[in-house]
């Protein structure tokens, strides 16, 4: 099947809808002139009828004879007088096309088309019984047929018009639409060409155009910051694995440079713990995309206190030989909760790891349960610098590290790991001012 | 050394990975069956004359827990070692749900493989001589399981309830490699590596308990694998 194209499509329909209401109004008027002529028609035929029928009552058949040879006007083509004998011969006619009439016309008043083509000639006549006689009297309609033809070219006209105004129309419609969706396309096109920064302009009237304008500018907004995060990520791997493997790379070559065994032996250790370094990032990486992607039914219910009591007897020496303070402080009770244990225990202990990287100075770690309206919240709250609130954003976006810790060992995936576990969880992270110090929160509902 | 020389069947289909390991235990003194595939694992299996089973995950023909599952129905209850390289939690969780004894994440150390094939030959010892023990003793150190005491040259070590499940899982290990991601799994049952040496700081207090005050080190640090309780260094 063949498709047209939009614009043909829409000058077609308006073509049609054009021509529709025109025909619509030319058929109105056709049956108003029409009437009208019918109606004058009938008047005319019933006088001259009622006239003939005064004349046939005073001077009988001879006299009526007499009035209708007088009344045919020579040019005159139009009036139709004929008296019908009871056995259907005609006496007396006036006018055309009289063979084809009926032998016994019914009586009353009679719209007819005599001739082949009605069209052309159609005559209203009256026909009464005089005595034993019927007496036909009437006009052909010429006088319509004038006023048909003119609505005919009237007609001609307006379907023209249509025509042009259709496809006037159409293409108006059509410009005007292929506009608007251009703007959209070209947008598209930008985007599709590598500019992602760019927007179509929405005059927010909340038309179907604006509404895909704006669906679309959504959807660019989210496509620009995935892939600004995509390359963040990308970025901070490749920073984050080259640092740990130029240390292996240096390693490798003094341990291989080492003529003594013991020290070479040494440096080979040395870069076994650098090869795990890296190991551990790139597993915790795909740990991040699978948390992302982990079922619910991994998750099983568990009480909150004892995972993070759990968490606190693993973290307490660490802390302790850290030189820090490290407190727990957990609530009496707590509703059971649905946990994934070692995701969550992992994140938790993500937190930890950063106070004590980033808050060694502060003294002090604590881990806290704290069970709210509808939320838990397992908080790792220390008294090192904090975050500043304009930079909270900032360290949550994934591999986001903050400037100033980029020269501390670390790979900027612990938050990105917290992130998603939270997302695993339904919750969100909650970075808040320990005045000082910084208190990092997973808030999870209950 | 082992005391009879113990099969081990290897179903790995990377050829380099099994030339590895092949040349490896056998070097340790095990004898060493490979295959290439799930089916002629499962086929070699159901003899049930191997001592261990070593399996990758992913394999051709028929998939390596589901090959496990194959071997357990049949009630071949040959001990089995998972290795694969996936790693993540849920992973791991998984194939030892599907009946694997131990389960190890490639790339893997050759030692720490080591310790964890010794570990799974010691506890099917123990289980098969002595039933459950009492008493563990290394050298001059005495573990009362019941009491939960420790006693070293008849002084009484005071222990937290972690450092003495730490310390018995190190006796019952006597002489071997233990390492700190096989302490993670067994002491604390977590499956992750958490970043800071936490294992290592529970094991320096422990090691400082059970050494100060006591002229010869009992708790060996073996460097690039993990630790080891015995008397000898």
């Amino acid at each position: 099947m063949i498709r047209l194209s939009v614009t043909a499509r829409i000058a077609l329909l308006s073509i049609a809808l054009a021509l529709v209401s025109n025909l619509v109004l030319v058929a109105f008027v056709w049956k108003i002139v029409r009437d009208d002529a019918i109606d004058e028609l009938r008047r005319d035929t019933i006088e001259q009828s009622e006239a003939l029928v005064a004349v046939y009552r005073t001077g009988g058949l001879p006299a009526l004879g007499r009035t209708i040879r007088e009344a045919r006007t020579p040019g005159d083509e139009s009036r139709i007088v004929a008296v019908i004998a009871p056995d259907g011969r005609l006496i007396e006619a006036v006018g055309p096309g009289l063979d084809g009439f009926a032998r016994w016309p019914r009586l009353g008043f009679h719209m007819r088309a005599l001739g082949a083509r009605w069209s052309d000639r159609e005559a209203g006549y009256a026909v009464r019984q005089i005595d034993s006689y019927r007496l036909v009297s009437g006009r052909m309609l010429d006088d319509w047929q004038e006023e048909q033809r003119g609505i005919e070219r009237a007609l001609v006209t307006a379907m023209l018009l249509s025509l042009a105004l259709g496809i006037g129309g159409g293409l108006v419609v059509a410009r005007y639409v292929g506009r608007r969706l251009n703007r959209v396309a070209d947008v598209i096109e930008g985007v599709a060409a590598g500019d992602l920064s760019r927007r179509v302009v929405n005059a927010e009237s909340g038309d179907a155009f604006d509404r895909l304008a704006t669906r679309l500018n959504a959807m660019l907004d989210k496509t620009e910051r995935l892939m600004s995060e995509l390359r963040i990520v990308t970025d901070g791997l490749a920073h984050d694995l080259r640092s740990p493997l130029a240390r292996l790379r240096t390693k490798a070559e003094a341990a291989v440079l080492q003529a003594d065994p013991a020290q070479r032996e040494a440096a080979m250790s040395g870069l076994l713990i650098e090869t795990d370094l890296v190991m551990r990032m790139l597993s915790t990486m795909i740990e991040i995309t699978r948390a992302e992607s982990v079922s619910r039914d991994r998750l099983a219910p568990m009480d909150p206190i004892a995972l993070m009591g759990e968490i606190a007897e693993l973290y307490a020496p660490v802390v302790e030989d850290a030189g820090m303070r490290f407190e727990t402080v957990l609530p009496r009770v707590a509703p059971p909760m649905v946990l994934h244990r070692e995701l969550l225990t992992q994140a938790i202990a993500n937190l930890v790891d950063n106070a004590l990287r980033h808050a060694a100075a502060g003294g002090a770690i604590t881990i806290r349960l704290r069970i709210e309206r509808g939320a838990a919240r397992f908080q790792v709250e220390d008294r090192g610098p904090g975050i500043a609130q304009s930079d909270r954003a900032q360290a949550l976006r994934r591999f986001g590290r903050l400037d100033s810790a980029r020269s501390l060992p670390g790979a900027g995936l612990g938050m990105a790991l917290v992130e998603a576990v939270a997302r695993l969880h339904r919750g969100r992270i909650d970075l808040g001012d320990n005045a000082p110090g910084l208190c990092a929160a997973i808030v999870l509902p209950i | 050394m082992p005391p009879v020389t113990r099969k081990i069947l290897i179903v790995e289909d990377d050829s380099s990975t099994a030339a590895y390991l092949a040349k490896g235990l056998g070097e340790a003194g095990y004898a060493v069956e490979s295959c290439s595939d799930g089916r002629d694992g499962l086929f070699l299996a159901s003899e049930g004359i191997f001592d261990l089973i070593i399996a990758d995950r992913m394999l051709p023909g028929l998939n390596g827990l589901a090959m496990l599952g194959a071997i357990r129905a049949a009630g071949v209850s040959t001990p089995t070692l998972v290795l694969s390289a996936l790693g993540t939690v849920d992973d791991r969780i998984d194939g030892l749900n599907a009946g694997a004894d131990d389960y190890l994440v490639k790339p893997f150390s050759f030692a720490e493989l080591t310790a964890r094939i010794d570990a799974i030959f010691r506890r099917v010892d123990r289980t098969a001589i002595e039933g459950q023990p009492t008493r563990l003793s290394v050298g001059d150190l005495e573990i009362d399981l019941l009491a939960r005491s420790v006693t070293r040259q008849g002084k009484t070590i005071a222990l937290g309830a972690r450092e003495f499940n730490l310390l018995e899982y190190l006796a019952r290990h006597a002489g071997q490699v233990v390492t700190r991601t096989m302490m993670l799994e067994k002491i604390w049952n977590y499956h992750f590596d958490p970043g800071s040496n936490v294992v290592d700081v529970h094991i320096g207090r422990l090691r400082r308990k059970l050494e100060e005050g006591f002229p010869a080190p009992i708790l060996h640090t073996v460097r690039g694998a993990g630790y080891r309780l015995s008397v000898e260094p």
